[in-house]
């Protein structure tokens, strides 16, 4: 079978990736913005964030708007790439599974 | 709600229910930064087609200007869309940035500014002795040719097919509406432009749901 990404590939990560991949390139999302999209847990996104940052996938950038900390997510050049790459994939296995 | 037990990366694989996984969320991702163009676009067909209807029906009534009544209610009509507009387009794009964040702030700014101009070049028609009858058309005409450019730079600054579209349908309605002249340029101005609006919004929103149907190409 036609190797996937596991980091993108378990449900959550993947919904992750998924709404990161939706913004253009060089768009950012705070993380409430990203959690109230997910229907997430704070505790659970960060889990997965973290996931995906360790891959190298997801951006964080921490700043603040006056005295309130703001976190602002976005999908690295190589995460917005691996989700082409599975999405490509999972696009073929259903063409070969049709045919 | 999701939780830690969905993420098991061994779960078995089923790629059209994963690509519609993909397709529900970057739908839901959308929805939640984009302005609804639809839903714009119905409010402002609601307001051009009773605002100008109530123009028309007095302008007819009274056989030459609209009364103070008409103009009130087509004020409140514009006015209510104009705050819906702001309030959505503020609420959908809320705690997202970037270049084309920045865009669309621009292109926003820019109604304002060429609608600021509106009233003064109405104001020197009438130092010029121009008669009601010229900047009643050229009001509308002004309007549509703002409202028209202003669609069609969106459409080419937001890869937007449907606001391009409803541009072109908004500078022709503005050529048209003062072709008509007075009081037909109203009529025109809330059925062509207004029905427009309207007819614009439930085919975009018929290609939204076949496109739906036949399920979202992930990006």
């Amino acid at each position: 079978m036609t190797e996937l990404d596991t980091v993108i590939h378990a449900p959550a990560r993947l919904r992750v990736v998924s709404t990161l991949a939706a913004l253009s390139a060089g768009e950012e999302i705070t993380f409430a913005k990203l959690q109230k999209l997910l229907d997430m847990t704070a505790g659970n996104l960060s889990t997965h964030l973290r996931k995906l940052e360790d891959a190298g996938y997801v951006r964080q950038t921490k700043e603040f708007a006056g005295r309130r900390p703001v976190t602002y997510l976005a999908l690295t050049s190589d995460g917005r790439r691996a989700f082409e790459d599975y999405t490509t994939t999972l696009q073929d296995l259903l063409r070969g599974a049709g045919s | 709600m999701s939780t830690e037990s969905e993420s098991s990366p061994d779960r078995p694989l089923d790629p059209a229910a994963t690509l519609d996984l993909i397709a529900q969320s970057q739908r839901r991702a959308r929805a939640g930064t984009e302005p609804d163009g639809r839903l714009l676009c119905l409010v402002w067909g609601v307001a051009w087609l009773v605002g100008y209807t109530a123009l028309w029906w007095s302008a007819r009534a009274l056989g030459g200007a609209p009364d103070a009544l008409a103009f009130a209610l087509f004020g409140a009509l514009l006015g209510t869309a104009v705050v819906i507009t702001i309030v959505h387009a503020l609420r959908r794009t809320a705690g997202t940035r970037g270049p084309e964040r920045r865009a669309g702030a621009r292109w926003g700014t820019a109604w304002p500014m060429a609608f600021l101009v509106f009233p003064v070049v109405m104001a020197g028609l009438g130092r010029a002795d121009a008669s009601g009858e010229v900047v009643g058309l050229v009001s509308n005409a002004l309007a549509c040719v703002i409202i028209g450019v202003m669609y069609l730079t969106g459409g080419a600054l937001f890869d937007d097919t449907g606001l391009y579209v409803l541009g072109v349908w908004i500078l022709l309605t503005g050529g048209a509406a003062t072709l008509a002249g007075m009081p037909a340029t109203y009529l025109v101005m809330a059925t062509v432009g207004g029905g427009g609006f309207l007819a614009i919004t439930l085919v975009w929103h018929v290609l939204l749901v076949r496109r739906r149907r036949e399920g979202g190409v992930p990006s």
